[in-house]
C-alpha cells in the first residue's frame, strides 16, 4: 500500500525497507516563536563566538532551531529528484489547530499534498462541535490527518475526526502522529500500574478501516521499542525517525569530522546506534551511590571531540545536563544535544539558555 | 437470614468492588452505604510533569476473582483519557466481571448528523467504550441513565452490554411525598421528551409542549393538555442553558398552572447556567420554579447548587447499587 508520501528515510536503516516516493520533510513545528539571538562560548581555540538563532516555543511544543546558514528545506531537493519519475499520490491533508503551521510546511513541499480544513468549535458544555466541510470532496482520495496529542484534553476532539474520516468513502487513511505521548515516565512495574501508552494504542488501533484497508500510523522515534507491539492488527504502524535530519545537519558543521555521538543510557543506544554507526560512540549510564544517582561514562572517550548527545526526547532536561557535565569533565571540546521530541514541561527549556554554560545546542526536530 | 421472617432471595448477592473517579467520590460513598455488598476501592490519580496521567490501582491483586465496577463521569473532554485508562485496565486484572457505571453519557446533546461532514462525537465516545477489553465475566456491562437520543443505544458494539436505566422512579417517589401529590400534571417540553418518558408516567395527566417557529423567533406552545389549577412538573432528560424550561414555565403559567416545577435527570448547566433558576434571580417570586429536581449524575453541578433553593438532588445511589447486582 502506498501510504507514506512525505517522509524520507536513509536506505541503510534496517527497519524500513518499503518506502515509496520519499520526500524529506522538515518536521519542525512552529508556534508562537520567541526569537533570541545569542552568543555561545565554545571550547575551541580560536574563540569564535557562534551566532545561532533560536525559536523557542511556548508550553510543550518542540524546540526548534533554524540554522541561519542553511535552510533544512533544501534537503528536500535531493529526494525530490528521485521521485520525479514515479507517479505521485495526491493526498488531502487535514490538521488540528496545533499542527497548522507544520501542515502548511508539509503542503508547501509538494504539489501532491493539498490542505483541507475542519471547523473546530465547542458546545457550551465543553464537548466538541466538529464539522468537516466539503466532505463529499474527499471521496476517492487519499486522506491524512496530522495530529498532536500534547495533553490529554486534546485527544477527544482529534479522535472524533480520526474516527470519522475513514468512513467518508476515501481511498486510504494515514494518521501522522509525530510524537506518541504517554509512557515516557511510566513503567509497568507492579500490577496496578496503568499503562496509558497502551490505552492510547488501543484507542488508535480501533480506528475504522477505510476502503484502503487499515489506517497507516506514522510516528517518530517512539519512546519504548516494545510499544510497537501495543497496536492491534487493524492499524499499520510506521515507525519513522528524526535521525536522518540530524545526520544531514551534522554533515554541514565545520567540525563534522570531529563528531562523536553520546547516548545518555543504554535505551538510547539501543534505539539509535545502528543509524549512527559511522560515528565514534560514547555510552553513559546512571549509577547509584547511596541515595544519589550519577551519570558515568561507560564506554568511549570524548576527549577533544565535539560530542552530540542523542536521545528521543527531553523532559526536564536533567539527564542531558548531567551528561554534559560528565562529558565536559572528561575533556569534550564541545557538547551539543539532539532530541526528536522536545517536551519541556513547565518551560524546562529555559535551563538550556545560552548563558547557562557552554552549550552549543543544535537541536530538535 | 431475612428480616421479619422474609424468604431469602433466590440468588446470593454479588460482592462488588467499586472504584470511582475523583469527581464521583461523594456518589460512590453513597452507593457503598446502600449495601453491605459494595466495597469502595481506590486509585491514585496523579500526573506526570508533562500533564499525562500517572495512575495506580491500589489493591490490584485483591480484586482477582471479584466483581468490579467503576463509577465514571465524563464532565469534560479533559477528564476522559485518565478514566478510560483505568477502565481499559481494570477488566484485565483477572476480575470476575466488570461494570462501568456512567450515569450521564455526554456529547451528542446538540448534534445531529444532518450532513456528511458532521462529526458525531457521541459515536466516538460509544466506540471508545465499546472497545473496553472483555474480562473473565464476558463483555463489560455499561450502566447509563436516560441516554439523550434513543438511537444512541445502537452505537455500542457487541463487546459491551448497555443497561439503560432511568431516574424517573426517583421522581415518582418524590412526587408521592408532596402535599399536593393528587394535583400533579406532567409536562413535556417537546415530543422527544414525551417519547422518552410518557410510558413511565402514564398515570399522571399530561401536557405536551412544542416549539413553533414564527418568523425568526421560536415560541413554546402547548400542543395538548391543560395545566390550569395544577402543579405542573416539566420533565426532561437534561438541562443545558435552561432556556427551554424557562419558556415552558412561562407558557404554563400563562395557561393557569398553579405551580410549576422541573425535573431533569442530568443537570449539565454549562457555565453556571443554573443561576437563572435560583430564587434571587426572579423579580416575581411567584413565577419561580417551586422545585427543581436533578439527580447526582453530574457531580460538579451537585456541588454548585448545594443548599440553593429551589434545587433538590435526588440521588441515584440506590438505583446504582441495585444495578450493580445485575
Amino acid at each position: 500500500m502506498e501510504a507514506h508520501a512525505f517522509f524520507s528515510h536513509k536506505p541503510h536503516c534496517s527497519l524500513f525497507t518499503k518506502l515509496r516516493n520519499p520526500h524529506l520533510v522538515n518536521q519542525n513545528i512552529k508556534l508562537q516563536p520567541v526569537r533570541c539571538h545569542s552568543q555561545i562560548k565554545s571550547f575551541d581555540n580560536n574563540n569564535q563566538p557562534r551566532r545561532w538563532s533560536f525559536e523557542f516555543l511556548r508550553q510543550t511544543e518542540p524546540l526548534h532551531v533554524i540554522q541561519t546558514s542553511n535552510s533544512p528545506v533544501s534537503m528536500a531537493a535531493t529526494s525530490a529528484s528521485e521521485s520525479a519519475s514515479k507517479a505521485v499520490k495526491k493526498v488531502c491533508l487535514f490538521f488540528c489547530p496545533e499542527t497548522k503551521a507544520l501542515a502548511e510546511r508539509i503542503a508547501a513541499q509538494s504539489d501532491a499534498i493539498e490542505l483541507r480544513s475542519i471547523n473546530w468549535r465547542t458546545f457550551e458544555d465543553g464537548f466538541p462541535n466538529l464539522f468537516i466541510p466539503n466532505a463529499h470532496g474527499i471521496r476517492g482520495h487519499h486522506v491524512a490527518f496530522l495530529a498532536a496529542f500534547s495533553s490529554p484534553g486534546k485527544i477527544f476532539e482529534q479522535l472524533s475526526v480520526i474516527y470519522a474520516l475513514p468512513k467518508l468513502f476515501i481511498s486510504s487513511f494515514t494518521l501522522v502522529l509525530p510524537f506518541f505521548p504517554t509512557g515516557t515516565s511510566e513503567r509497568m512495574e507492579d500490577e496496578g500500574d496503568v499503562a496509558t501508552a497502551f490505552t492510547l494504542a488501543r484507542i488508535l488501533s480501533n480506528i475504522p478501516t477505510s476502503r484502503g484497508g487499515p489506517t497507516s500510523l506514522v510516528t517518530f522515534d517512539i519512546h519504548a521499542l516494545q510499544e510497537r507491539f501495543y497496536f492491534g492488527d487493524n492499524i499499520l504502524p510506521f515507525f519513522e525517525s528524526g535521525i536522518p535530519l540530524l545526520k544531514n545537519r551534522l554533515q554541514q558543521l565545520p567540525d563534522s569530522d570531529n563528531i562523536s555521538i553520546a547516548f545518555p543510557d543504554d535505551g538510547a543506544w539501543k534505539r539509535f546506534h545502528k543509524q549512527l554507526q559511522h560515528f565514534p560512540m560514547i555510552v553513559c549510564n546512571k549509577v547509584r551511590e547511596g541515595d544519589q544517582r550519577f551519570v558515568r561514562i561507560r564506554e568511549g572517550d570524548p576527549r577533544g571531540r565535539h560530542v552530540v548527545i542523542v536521545d528521543d526526547l527531553v523532559q526536564s532536561g536533567g539527564t542531558l545536563i548531567e551528561c554534559q557535565k560528565v562529558l565536559a569533565a572528561h575533556g569534550a571540546a564541545k557538547i551539543s544535544a539532539y532530541v526528536t521530541h522536545g517536551i519541556f514541561p513547565n518551560r524546562s527549556w529555559q535551563r538550556f539558555e545560552p548563558d547557562n554554560g557552554a552549550w552549543l545546542t543544535a537541536a530538535i526536530a | 437470614m431475612g428480616q421479619n421472617g422474609e424468604a431469602q432471595p433466590l440468588s446470593p448477592k454479588k460482592q462488588v468492588h467499586l472504584f470511582y473517579c475523583v469527581e464521583c467520590e461523594d456518589l460512590a460513598r453513597k452507593v457503598a452505604a446502600h449495601s453491605d455488598n459494595i466495597t469502595l476501592q481506590s486509585i491514585n490519580w496523579r500526573n506526570f510533569a508533562d500533564g499525562w496521567p500517572n495512575l495506580y490501582i491500589n489493591s490490584a491483586h485483591d480484586i482477582r476473582g471479584q466483581h468490579v465496577a467503576f463509577l465514571a463521569s465524563f464532565s469534560s473532554p479533559g477528564v476522559v483519557f485518565e478514566q478510560i485508562s483505568v477502565i481499559y485496565a481494570l477488566p484485565r486484572l483477572f476480575v470476575a466481571s466488570f461494570t462501568l457505571v456512567l450515569p450521564f453519557f455526554p456529547t451528542g446533546s446538540f448534534e445531529r448528523m444532518e450532513e456528511e461532514g458532521d462529526v458525531a462525537t457521541a459515536f466516538t465516545m460509544a466506540r471508545i467504550l465499546s472497545n473496553i477489553p472483555i474480562s473473565r465475566g464476558g463483555p463489560t456491562s455499561l450502566v447509563i441513565y436516560d441516554i439523550h437520543a434513543l438511537q444512541e443505544r445502537f452505537y455500542f458494539g457487541d463487546h459491551v452490554l448497555p443497561l439503560f436505566e432511568t431516574g424517573i422512579p426517583l421522581l415518582k417517589q418524590r412526587l408521592d411525598q408532596l402535599p399536593d401529590a393528587d394535583k400533579i400534571v406532567v409536562a413535556f417540553p417537546d415530543d422527544g421528551a414525551w417519547k422518552r418518558f410518557h410510558k413511565q408516567l402514564d398515570h399522571f395527566p399530561m401536557v405536551v409542549c412544542a416549539k413553533v417557529r414564527e418568523g425568526d423567533k421560536r415560541i413554546v406552545r402547548i400542543k395538548e393538555g391543560n395545566p390550569a389549577g395544577f402543579h405542573v412538573v416539566i420533565v426532561d432528560d437534561l438541562v443545558q442553558s435552561g432556556g427551554t424550561l424557562i419558556e415552558c414555565q412561562k407558557v404554563l403559567a400563562a395557561h393557569g398552572a398553579a405551580k410549576v416545577s422541573a425535573y431533569v435527570t442530568h443537570g449539565v448547566f454549562p457555565k453556571g447556567s443554573w443561576e437563572r433558576f435560583t430564587l434571587k434571580n426572579y423579580e416575581n417570586p411567584e413565577s419561580a420554579f417551586s422545585y427543581f429536581w436533578i439527580t447526582d449524575s453530574c457531580p460538579n453541578t451537585v456541588k454548585a447548587i448545594a443548599n440553593k433553593a429551589p434545587f433538590e438532588v435526588l440521588s441515584l445511589a440506590g438505583s446504582i447499587a441495585d444495578a450493580l447486582q445485575i
